[in-house]
Order: C-alpha cells, then structure tokens, then sequence
C-alpha cells in the first residue's frame, strides 16, 4: 500500500553515481533541479574497474576548475602507443613530449574507485542527493506507459521523477525494461577486461619504465601475444605507486576457447618482456569487467518518454582510441542539458527528449561511433592484427638490428620471409585496406 | 541471445594451450573486497538439465573469477559470493541458463582500486 503523501519526489532520477551518472546529476543540481543519484554500491565507484586513464576534456566540459578541487589522478599520460609482444620480446611504439607535455595533461591513470567517489562528491557539492546501496529494479509508469520515476528495493522504495536518467553500465538490464533495446548485447560484440593491480615503490616504477619522476606516466596498448593472438588488446598503466596490468579479449573468444582469464593474464605477466617490469611486486586488487565494444551497431534508441540512458549502457566506446569514459561523461551532460530544457517546458515526452540524440550528434560522440562502426567486426575479422603481425614486427626489427656477418641482400630476404611465410603480399595489402576502411568508416 | 544449435567449444593450438599456467584463482580473490548478501544469491542455475545436456561447460572457465565449478555429482555450483558482477555469464552462457540479477543494494563487490 502506498500513501501519496509519503511518497518521494525529485524533479530528476539519476540511476548510477559513475562517470555519466554524476556528470548527469551534477549539471542538472548546477541549474536548481531537486536530483536524486542512486547507486546500488556502498559508495559511488566501488562496481568500478578499468585500465585506465581519464580525460580531461570530458571533466573540464562539466567542471571548468577540476584541477582546483584535486581530483585523485594518479599520473599525467606523458608517454603513450603501443607495445607489440612477439613470442619472448617486444617492439615499443610510443610517443612521448609534445602533444603529451601539455598541463593539465589530456588524460591522467586513474583508479575508478577513488575517483568516482571524487566525481560523486562534486554533484553533491552542487547539490544532488546521493543515495547509495539502493538498486534500482524497475520504473513506475502512468496509465500511458510514460516512465514517472524508479521502483528501488528499498522498503517502500518508489521514488517520483518526470525524467529518469539511466547510467546503469555495460548491463543494460533497465534499458532493456525501458524497450529501448530488445536483447542483451552479443558476447561477440563485447571485451571481458581483467587486471592485476600490482603495488610497487614509485623510484622503482620510474626506473623499470623510464619516467623521470611521479609527474610522468605510461600508458599502453600491448598486443600480440598477449593475447595468444586471438582477439583482444592488453594494457599497462602506470599509477603513482602502483602498476595496472591486463588485457581484454572478446567475450565469445573465452567462451569458444574456454579460456580462463586469470590464466590468459599470468601467461601475459609472466612474459618475459612483461615480467621484468612487475617482479617483486605485491598484488592489491584483481577484478573484472566487460566492455560494451559494439559501439552504432549497438547503440539502444537514447530517450523515451521520461526517460533517456548515457554511458556503457548506451555502448558509448570507442574501443581503438580508448574512448569511453570521455564519452560517458559528456553524454551525461547533454542529457542533463535536455531534462533541463525539458522542465523548462514542463514536456517529458519522448519528442522533447529528442533533443539529446540531437546533442550527442553535433558532437564527437555519434559521429565518431557512427564512424568506427565496423572496427569490432574488423577485428573479429582479422585477427592477424592480434597475432601475425605483432609476431612479424618483432622478427623483422630483430633481423633489422641484428649484425649476421652476412650480405645486407639476404637481410631483406629475411624480413621478407618473415611476412610471407605468415601471410601473403597480397592478403597483407588487403588487410591494410581493411583497417583503412574500419578506421575511416568507409 | 538463444542459441538454437549446439555450442561447439573450439581448441586452441596444443603449444599454446600448454602455454597456459595453472592459476589458483582463490589467490587472486582474497584481494577482493564484497560486501556478501548472505541471505540470498543474486545468480542461479535456470534449469539444471540444460547443465547435464551442455557438453563443454564454458562457463567453468571464462568466469573471470571461477563461479561455476562442478560437484562430485557432475552438477554445476554457483558460488555467487564471489561474483565481480560483470555479467559475462549473464550474456556468455550458450543456453541463457544463467539468472542474473543485481544484488540486493549494498550487497556484493566492493573495489578498492577500481
């Protein structure tokens, strides 16, 4: 039974305190709005587990003076490519200074537990109620099916909204109750992520990677055998006294293989190109998580009456770039721009709420996903990117650098070798194109 | 997504699959914080023949942190206390055989780190 007059009201719901969650929350409490943030965790962060960096265009686009409130970055990304393991070395590619010596920096490692509490924290200081260890499990809906607010499982646990924004994360459970999307996303279309948090002294993290001091930090892609050259991408990232080493493999690439991530990750760490750099190291925390890599292809419808989702639960990715919490972010924003506009003309309807797909549009989001539409299927389709050529590059520099006392002719031959017995001239160009058209979106 | 055929696990190449080390993965959950729901479990087997008739079981291995093992009888046990809540086996399962929900709020994992 529920009395009317107990029930709670805000002018907003926002369903998960994480990055687009509490950017959503702390723009619409910015401009007066009574918004309640819900997350399901002791606190906001603790569901939380990436690589991983954080940009600063996306924190500065909804908080301007970030660097004022001390934000728990761990280091600036000075230093930042690839890593391509062949079978017991590697070939580094990574950029260093220029574009990445500017202050504050474009991306910082970060640990999401402390930092979303950080980000939580602000839309509270802008006024947003936070209330955490309440799971969200359902919508209350007027006779027309209009969403009116969230049922939680909290005793009486019905809380009144004219607009629900959810940020539920990669399981998009709510989205699909809401029937903007019919079914869960595809194994195929998603990275089961997993890493070692590995504790270290920070004099030995900037020696082992050749950081100049705790202001320098590293970030990598690492591919190759990493992944036993099926699909999939590790990482490395250097915090201020801790390393965060692991790697993400498609879904269905672990359930077809049936492939224990936990023994992918200690093949990867006890590398020998790999083991140097953690040894003696004390393991903090392992987890896991999925990433949402699908991207256009798997994007829900974004809004419905009184409603409108942001972030992993929307396959905001770009699994190339590393894009994904920037995207979070400023999808969080401009759907609380739209709920603001929305009360400004008492009009929740999907019509109205529209105007978020317009936003996301005019920036980077929906043209860059629009763009990178057919990256995954690309990688599912050619995993020579994972295994052949990682493999190939470290043979032909290896040859390249190596003084054989024999003519300089039989060199080439060698490195020619090196491609061809893995894959032909001809197969070779068509991959290249094949990456040109996933990259460009041709 | 129902999966009408059979699953069909494929096998990795002999000398990678013996590049594999054997990890106990216990090691790495007692780094783990959760908050365990000791009254009720937030996943469950949806039927158990569906279990007896699945031939290669992947859930016992891409369960990044070993839920799903086998009892003496063959049967598959859930040990949902230690679920990271990444909802792998949720999509992962061939036979959609897995109830998954969120936990009660509050409730399990509890990162650190992040």
């Amino acid at each position: 039974m529920s009395h009317n007059d107990e029930r709670i009201a805000f002018d907003a719901v926002v369903v998960g305190a994480g990055l687009a969650g509490s950017a959503a929350a702390m723009m619409m409490a910015r401009e007066g709005l009574n918004v309640a943030l819900i997350e399901r965790g002791q606190k906001p962060g603790g569901k939380n587990y990436f690589g991983g960096a954080i940009y600063t265009h996306a924190i500065a686009d909804v908080l301007p003076d970030f660097m004022e409130r001390r934000p728990p970055f761990e280091r600036p990304v000075t230093e930042a490519g690839f890593w391509f393991l062949g079978e017991n070395g590697m070939v580094r590619a990574t950029v260093q200074g220029g574009e990445l010596s500017k202050s504050p920096a474009d991306a910082y490692t970060t640990l999401r537990a402390p930092f979303d509490l950080w980000w939580a924290e602000q839309a509270q200081q802008e006024g947003a109620f936070l209330i955490p260890k309440t799971t969200v499990v359902d919508f209350l809906r007027d006779q027309d099916g209009r969403v009116t607010g969230v049922l939680t499982d909290r005793p009486q646990g019905e809380i009144d909204a004219p607009i629900v924004i959810v940020c539920e994360g990669v399981n998009n459970l709510l989205t699909q109750k809401l029937g903007l999307i019919s079914h869960d996303l595809e194994p195929a279309h998603m990275a089961l992520a997993f890493k070692q948090l590995i504790s270290l002294p920070m004099d030995t993290i900037q020696a082992r990677f050749g950081l100049p001091d705790e202001d320098h930090g590293l970030a990598v892609s690492v591919l190759g055998d990493v992944s036993l050259g099926l699909p999939g991408m590790g990482f490395v990232y250097t915090n201020k006294s801790t390393v965060s080493v692991g790697l993400g493999v498609m879904l269905d690439t672990l359930v077809t293989y049936r492939l224990k991530p936990y023994e992918v990750l200690q093949r990867y760490l006890a590398h020998p190109a790999i083991a140097p750099l953690v040894e003696g190291g004390q393991l903090l925390e392992y987890g896991g998580h999925l990433i949402p890599e699908g991207g256009w292809g798997d994007m829900p419808q974004l809004y419905t009456d009184g409603a409108l989702v942001a972030g992993d639960a929307a396959a905001m990715v770009n699994a190339l770039h590393w894009e994904g919490t920037n995207m979070a972010i400023i999808a969080g924003k401009l759907a609380a721009e739209t709920a603001i506009e929305a009360h400004r003309k008492g009009d929740f309807s999907a019509r109205m709420l529209s105007g978020y797909q317009k936003r996301l549009q005019d920036g980077f989001i929906l043209k860059d996903l629009k763009q990178y539409r057919n990256f995954s299927k690309f990688l599912e389709m050619h995993p020579e990117f994972m295994g052949t050529y990682p493999a190939f590059l470290n043979d032909a520099l290896g040859q390249f650098f190596s003084a054989y006392g024999k003519p300089k002719k039989k060199l080439f031959e060698g490195i020619y070798g090196a491609l061809t017995k893995r894959r032909s001239l001809f197969k070779a160009a068509g991959d290249i194109i094949s990456m040109g058209r996933a990259v460009m979106g041709w | 997504m129902k999966r009408k055929d059979a699953f069909a696990a494929k096998q990795l190449p002999d000398d990678l699959a013996e590049s594999l080390p054997d990890v106990y993965v216990d090691d790495l959950l007692v780094s783990i914080k959760y908050f365990v729901d000791e009254e009720q479990t937030h996943l469950s087997i949806k039927d158990d023949a569906v279990c007896a008739r699945c031939q290669d079981k992947p859930c016992l291995y891409f369960c990044p942190v070993g839920v799903y093992t086998l009892d003496n009888e063959g049967k598959i046990q859930v040990a949902y206390q230690a679920c990271v809540e990444c909802g792998s086996c949720r999509v992962g399962c061939p036979y959609d055989n897995i109830e998954w929900v969120l936990p009660r709020g509050g409730f399990g994992v509890a990162y650190k780190f992040g």
